[in-house]
């Protein structure tokens, strides 16, 4: 029917109304959405904006609370992603569902239910390679995944799908695992598919990828569509400033008036990821005594490394980090927790804190070496609680009983221990990450307090955040990390939702203007 | 779908309920044993009337329930330390092998007029240095090649214990006895590396043990090195951010496991056995030991009862002979002691609770996820 005027077809996809809600909190508010045959669509939206439940709503992994959605104009209910498979919708999770130890063809055969009780390798082989050529997109059929890089893996991903003759695919954030080079061939292939009349959702946080790939573009937050767009006609601009949202509430407080000396010099500073990509690629801050520097992004453009790399976890590649002029770039974690870093990690029982021990035991971890902590290769019970019981006191952390573990705590006590053993030990530059993620007003007061007095006490503190508006509130200087490198550095009043918005998502300040 | 019972984490368990799951798990696996004994047709108030007679009932065999705890206390601490760590070493066995290859060679290398107490020291020593070395071959590929302890420590067991059946059973090695003609056995180690006897049987190395149990506690709870065990025990992660170098850690305990499980090995060469006696030493002392450990929730104090009660087992087992019951039997106890202490963990580190109200309160997240 090449005649029939478009407007007749109905939409692969339609979503009206839907809602979707977690323990109460909505991930997906009012949501109306439609695929095209034949398009790409981008779904743009920061972290935690709803994108990956709307795609999981979609392909079947969760039923949405209320609302319809409707297939080629069909009402539709999947009761699960094997059933919203059969019905040709097909997604590629962030985090790969393959079996590590089968081939690529057995892995592209597996839960098919047309590949009955007997396997026969060389046609499904045959099969998988044949689907590789079509779309641009070589793997070695025989090749078993934990052989392959993570890229390769998600071709299989795309090639399970396309096996199964998927007319409609959802690729969650598929970017954020791939090089450059990688990322190019992927948006090969999904030309390619399109142009065969399949749809593609394409989720993404990069402004520039979004231009690159997609017809359309709908821009998520906070749960709900704040606007859709033929990408063409799409503004940058506009699509940084419907993703950040809201206008940006500036700092009220009084800027610090004695910034001083540098204390934190990091310089072309390069560190690896656990994939053996350039995480952090030569990126260079300073951060003085007694100034707040916040680093705005979305996650995963290197924040982790950074931090890690700096505190010693991770190995430097290359660069440097220098403390008060010395050079302290290889030094291991322990000397640089002598010479005065304090880091209060994102993950507080992942990593800030011991969860099976008791408050008391955490509140000495960075100092139990010392005296009265120790006294030769003794530890003195006696010094852990009268540690611990002044910093309760002081930081009002509640809910702590001896001998019980600290994970039982509720999360704001937990970031409140963890706050208080690491401004209360000998310091010059503080690194947080997210400090105030996931608590309560009161919580995130205090924390914001104590960052805000660390920096009146002349420590040099390195705020690391997805949340602009704790950035606002804290920093004294804000810069935009991207892709391993700071793209933006500005002073914190100068901070506009649409200069922060187009720098996390990739454009150059020089080229928005 | 509203659920009857709710679990929940518990925060802390309550002292005697550490206490009362242990000792319930004891008496749960007694009334299973007896019930087995019912129905295959034994009288079993007679047996256990038997176990208890033979295990606690006389001097002589109290002292040979504690002779059969010895090791166990050992291989009890080897398992405990390293599970506490997440060392996942289950080769005790082997350890405690090749611990008393390396006690028995030196013991009959040295010359017979070395003095008493130098030999003692260097013939134990050396079971507890070999012990770590077999432990070694596991653990430093597992540091540094991330290879997996479980598989490496099992497979190294079967080593051991073919190694040590080939030096006396199978070739003319210097720990085959030259002078036992009939049937090949162990050369007897130099009289001076031996442990004296004090009460029937029992010997110095039920100390040994007992000691080595207290320092393993106390080195654990009270030092600065200990504390860092705990930390890298309960996370990986936090033990880096705070300094600790982690794979020096792992590899200390994973050898501290080893030597205490081959000291068993050593101590059973110079005390009752007197020399490298493969029949002797096959008796799955370290698996029984891993048994011992996770009754003793991982306490190194705590093991010493535990052993001994598993010694009375053993030590029973042979007597059940006599009155027509298989000495498997007490193997089925201590199997059920197991189950029911590792599903009696469960109560402690959990809560059982009924719902106060059957609510609407199961978001419809629940059916979603399951699915």
């Amino acid at each position: 029917m090449p005649d029939r005027p478009e407007s007749e077809i109905p939409p692969a996809v339609e979503l009206r109304n839907i809602d979707k809600s977690f323990y109460g909190v909505f991930a997906n508010a009012d949501v109306d959405f439609s695929l095209a045959r034949g398009e790409v669509h981008a779904l743009l939206g920061e972290n935690g904006a709803g994108k990956s439940t709307l795609c999981s709503v979609i392909a079947g992994l969760y039923r949405p609370d209320s609302g319809d959605m409707l297939l080629d104009g069909k009402p539709t209910v999947f009761k699960s992603p094997k059933d919203a498979l059969a019905a040709g919708v097909g997604m590629v999770y962030q985090h790969f569902r393959l079996i590590s130890n089968l081939t690529v063809a057995e892995n592209i055969a597996l839960g098919n239910p047309e590949v009955g009780l007997r396997l026969s390798q060389s046609e499904l082989e045959a099969d998988a390679k044949e689907l590789g050529e079509r779309y641009d997109f070589p793997v070695d059929p025989t090749a078993r995944i934990w052989q392959l890089s993570v890229g390769q893996q998600q071709r299989v991903e795309i090639l399970k799908l396309l096996y199964r003759d998927a007319r409609i695919l959802i690729l969650d954030e598929p970017t954020a695992v791939l090089t450059p080079q990688e990322g190019e061939a992927l948006f090969r292939a999904m030309r390619i598919l399109a142009g065969e009349g399949r749809s593609l959702i394409f989720v993404s946080h990069k402004l520039h990828e979004v231009k690159a790939v997609s017809d359309r573009v709908t821009v998520l937050r906070e749960g709900r569509v704040v606007g859709a767009a033929e990408t063409a006609d799409a503004e940058p601009r506009d699509l940084a400033r419907m993703m950040v949202g809201k206008d940006l509430v500036l700092p009220t407080r009084a800027p610090n008036e004695s910034i001083g000396e540098p204390v934190l010099v990091v310089k072309d500073l390069v560190v690896e990821d656990d994939r053996g990509l350039d995480a952090v690629d030569g990126l260079s801050i300073t951060v003085n005594a007694g100034e707040i520097v916040g680093i705005a992004g979305v996650s995963g453009n290197g924040q982790r490394e950074l931090a890690q790399g700096i505190v010693g976890l991770m190995k430097v590649k290359s660069g440097s980090v220098h403390l008060s002029g010395s050079d302290v770039t290889s030094l291991s974690v322990l000397r640089k927790i002598k010479l005065g870093i304090a880091y209060v990690p994102q993950s507080r029982l992942g990593m800030g804190l011991a969860p099976g021990l008791d408050t008391d035991d955490n509140l000495a971890l960075k100092q139990y070496r010392e005296p009265p902590f120790s006294k030769g290769p003794m530890l003195s019970a006696k010094a852990f609680q009268t540690k611990a019981a002044e910093l309760i006191e002081a930081f009002d952390v509640r809910g702590v009983r001896p001998g019980l573990p600290i994970r039982l705590l509720s999360g704001g006590n937990l970031q409140k221990a963890l706050i208080a053993r690491e401004v209360t030990q000998d310091h010059c530059v503080m690194i947080a990450r997210s400090p105030t993620r996931g608590l309560d007003v009161g919580a995130t007061a205090t924390v914001r307090d104590e960052l805000l007095a660390e920096r009146d006490r002349g420590i040099a503190v390195l705020l690391i955040s997805q949340d602009l508006d704790e950035l606002l509130a804290l920093s004294d200087r804000l810069l935009v990390i991207y892709e391993g490198q700071i793209a933006g550095d500005m002073p914190a009043s100068e901070a506009t939702a649409e200069r922060l918005g187009l720098l996390m998502a990739g454009q150059r300040e020089d080229q928005s203007a | 779908m509203s659920r009857r019972f709710i679990v929940e984490p518990r925060g802390l368990a309550p002292w005697w309920l550490k206490l009362l799951i242990p000792i319930g798990s004891v008496i749960a696996a007694l009334a299973l044993g007896a019930l087995f004994l019912a129905i295959t047709g034994n009288d079993w108030v007679e047996v256990y009337t038997k176990m208890a007679d033979t295990a606690f009932g006389s001097g002589r065999g109290f002292a040979e329930t504690l002779v059969s705890s010895t090791p166990l206390i050992l291989t009890g601490v080897a398992a405990a330390i390293a599970f506490k760590m997440l060392v996942w070493n289950i080769g005790g066995e082997g350890q405690l092998m090749f611990g008393a290859i390396a006690a028995a060679g030196v013991g009959i290398w040295l010359s017979s007029s070395t003095p008493a107490v130098i030999a003692v020291i260097a013939v134990v020593l050396a079971g507890a240095v070999g012990g770590a070395f077999w432990a070694s071959l596991a653990a430093v590929p597992k540091v540094y090649l991330g290879t997996n302890e479980i598989i490496t420590t099992l497979m190294l067991n079967f080593i051991a214990l073919n190694l040590m059946q080939y030096l006396v059973l199978g070739s003319f090695s210097p720990w085959r006895d030259p002078e036992a003609t009939q049937f090949p056995q162990g050369r007897p180690i130099i009289d001076n590396a031996r442990l004296p006897e004090f009460f029937h049987r029992l010997d110095w190395g039920l100390f040994i043990a007992i000691a080595v149990a207290i320092v393993a506690w106390f080195v654990i709870s009270k030092t600065r090195s200990g504390f860092e065990y705990r930390i890298v025990g309960d996370s990986f992660d936090t033990a880096r951010y705070v300094g600790i170098k982690v794979p020096r850690k792992v590899l200390s305990v994973f050898l501290a496991s080893g030597a205490a499980a081959g000291l068993a090995g050593s101590i059973l060469v110079v005390g009752i056995l007197g020399k490298m006696d493969p029949r002797s030493l096959d008796l799955g002392l370290g698996f029984t030991g891993i048994i011992v450990a996770a009754l003793a929730r991982l306490n190194p104090i705590a093991i010493i009862p535990v052993a001994i009660l598993m010694g009375a087992l053993n030590n029973a087992g042979p007597a059940l002979q006599s009155i027509g019951v298989p000495s498997a039997t007490v193997k089925i106890l201590q199997g059920a002691i197991l189950i029911f202490a590792v599903a009696g963990e469960f109560l402690i580190m959990n809560r059982i609770k009924r719902p106060k109200r059957v609510a609407d309160d199961v978001p419809a997240e629940a059916e979603v996820s399951s699915a």
